[in-house]
């Protein structure tokens, strides 16, 4: 069974007349370890895909399974225990908690877990061991630079050890060097600690890090020998 | 979690310092009325309210108008319920309403010390009895005009040797000075030799106070002067009568300031959940469950409104405690002192205030739409 399984799910959007349905009956099967690139036009859907896997947001239709537990039948409540302890999510920009240092925003998940102090100081230490930020453990975001922000936001994703770690175009909003970094930073998570990674991205040499490349087209998957032919 | 509550109240710490100070001046009103509202429950259930009657002469209002013979108290002695009698002369500075009355009371020194509830903290009983012109203060009188122990205080005629400070059981007591009767008797211009203001009859366990009082006007009506008997309580407060409908009114600006301080903390901490809505969601996405960002909000607005009310029911009680204030008329009065349950309820108030006051931006928070939040 893969990690993630997504069967038949559809999600639409109504903006006054106009009904947008950017996933129609979608299947996906990501398997643990993997790590997949997701591209495609702007407002396909890729963004939404994203935040129905983390149970943010829920299908219209269809199941979304991780790991066993059906996201799709939790309460809001018990998705955000789920969350807690299975989902990492990275954002684009600028979403950590400015009142918090470094150190304090990473610790944020571990706090909503059974840890005891010691266990949660060695993750939260791990953490940022793992984005090279032990130095900065006490500044504060506005003291930190676009990409350091973007690898703290990467640390408090994988603090709590979770499943799946999602990401909606975490090199979006950065010069090609700091790119270039946080994608060796994706991959090394990737293959060293074992993580399962789901990246959107508009850019392909960044798709090209990933293990599997899928591209959304008018709320199906295509595979990506086609969306280069379609000239997506 | 706490952590990231106090570093946003200190992160935004004009808001906050502007919501406490308003907090605290709302608490402080309310405290201030709290305690003129419980100085009047006290009038008519303090312990010697309903246990001890009031002799006074029949339809007669001003202490300098009621003038009763001494020797009234043998006969009330005689009648069945009446465990004791204290005649007691009754000068005041001021028969009308007024912040700053000086009330006298002459009785016989012993008989003070033997039947009032109050004790001494500064100076002792033996100058008090020894001296024709000593004086006992009460502790809100010193306070209010600032006297001590061996001053020689003067009011009108009446120059008085300061023996001793009190407190006493019975709030409004602290607004009295004690003297001998015969002192207070033989003052110039009073020329009330062998008279009394009143009689203060204290009743034995039993007694019935009301029948106790039929019978001892029934007894005196054969007298010279006709009287009126009344409990205490009910004689103080009637006595009073125009200024408690006055400071019953004053509740209502307890309740106004409850109000002003829901309102106030209400509309920062929606404003403050409204500016951070996206953070709101961010914890939300990380796994911080609806119910915990619940509790987040509400600590904030209960901690706000919880330091406001400590800061200003604080001060309101070092005002109250400092300037022994006191409001009376006809030589009657009531007593705004501090006490521990007028600061406990204003500590109770705003916590239940905060925790209101939270509730609905704390709902907005916790069923925040995450991704609409979120972009
Ligand atoms: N809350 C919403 N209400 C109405 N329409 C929405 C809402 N959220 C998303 N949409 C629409 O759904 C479509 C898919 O949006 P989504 O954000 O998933 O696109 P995307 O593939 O991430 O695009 P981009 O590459 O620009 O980030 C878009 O057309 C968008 O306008
Ligand atoms: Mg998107």
């Amino acid at each position: 069974m893969a990690l993630v399984e997504l069967r038949g799910v559809s999600k639409s959007f109504t903006k006054g007349e106009e009904t947008i349905t950017p996933l129609d009956e979608v299947d996906l099967d990501i398997q643990a370890g993997e790590f997949v690139s997701l591209m495609g036009p702007s407002g396909t859907g890729k963004s939404t895909l994203l935040n129905l896997i983390s149970g943010i947001d829920r299908p219209d239709r269809g199941t979304i399974s991780v790991d066993g537990v059906e996201v799709t039948g939790l309460s809001r409540s018990k998705l955000a225990d789920w969350r807690a302890a299975n989902l990492g999510y990275i954002f684009q920009t600028h979403n950590l908690i400015p009142v918090l240092t470094t150190y304090e925003n990473v610790e944020l998940p571990t706090l909503l877990l059974k840890l005891s102090k010691s266990q949660r100081r060695q993750r939260v230490e791990l953490a940022l061991e793992a984005v090279g930020l032990t130095d900065r453990a006490n500044h504060y975001p506005r003291q930190l630079s676009g990409g350091q922000e973007q690898r703290v936001g990467i640390a408090r994703a994988i603090v709590a050890h979770p499943k799946v770690v999602v990401a909606d175009e975490p090199t979006g909003s950065l010069d090609a060097q700091t790119s270039e970094q946080i994608q060796t930073l994706l991959q090394r998570l990737n293959r060293e600690l074992d993580i399962t990674l789901l990246m959107v991205t508009h850019d392909r040499d960044v798709a090209g890090i990933a293990s599997r490349k899928l591209v959304l087209d008018q709320g199906k998957f295509v595979d990506s020998e086609t969306a280069i032919t379609m000239g997506v | 979690m706490h952590n990231y509550v106090f570093k946003t109240l200190w992160r935004y710490r004009t808001r906050t310092l502007l919501t406490v100070t308003g907090t605290a001046v709302a608490m402080f009103v309310f405290c201030f009325v709290g305690s003129v509202q419980q100085g009047l429950d006290q009038l008519t259930s303090g312990i010697d309210a309903d246990r001890s009657l009031i002799v006074f002469q029949e339809n007669r209002f001003c202490p300098t108008s009621s003038r009763l013979p001494q020797s009234y108290a043998d006969q009330i002695k005689k009648i069945d319920g009446v465990a004791g009698v204290m005649p007691i002369q009754v000068w005041t500075n001021n028969c009308r309403a007024s912040l700053d009355i000086v009330v006298f009371n002459g009785a016989d020194p012993d008989q003070i010390q033997a039947n009032r509830p109050i004790q001494l903290v500064e100076g002792n009983w033996s100058d008090f009895q020894s001296r024709r012109d000593a004086a006992i203060v009460g502790r809100n009188v010193a306070q209010r005009r600032g006297i001590k122990t061996g001053d020689q205080f003067s009011i009108g005629n009446i120059s008085v040797n300061i023996a001793g400070v009190f407190r006493s059981a019975v709030p409004s007591e602290e607004n009295l000075i004690y003297t001998s009767l015969d002192f207070l008797q033989y003052t110039r211009g009073l020329d009330t030799a062998g008279l009394v203001t009143q009689h203060e009859v204290l009743l034995s366990e039993d007694a019935n106070p009301d029948l106790v009082a039929r019978n001892i006007d029934k007894t005196l009506r054969a007298g010279p002067v006709a009287t009126k008997t009344r409990r205490k309580g009910v004689f103080q407060a009637s006595t009073l009568s125009d200024l408690v409908d006055l400071i019953g009114f004053a509740h209502w600006l307890g309740y106004a300031s409850v109000g002003l301080v829901l309102a106030l903390v209400a509309t920062t901490t929606v404003m403050s959940v409204q500016d951070r809505i996206k953070e709101y969601a961010i914890l939300q996405t990380i796994g911080v469950g609806p119910f915990r960002t619940l509790r987040l909000v509400l600590a904030e607005s209960t901690l706000l409104c919880v330091l406001g009310g400590i800061a200003g029911t604080g001060l309101a009680l070092l005002i109250l405690g400092l300037g022994g204030f006191a409001i009376g008329a006809e030589g009657a009065t009531i007593a705004f002192r501090p006490s521990v349950n007028l600061f406990a309820s204003g500590v109770v108030v705003s916590l239940v205030v905060g925790v209101i006051s939270g509730l609905a931006p704390a709902v907005q928070a916790a069923t925040v739409p995450i991704v609409r939040a979120l972009n």
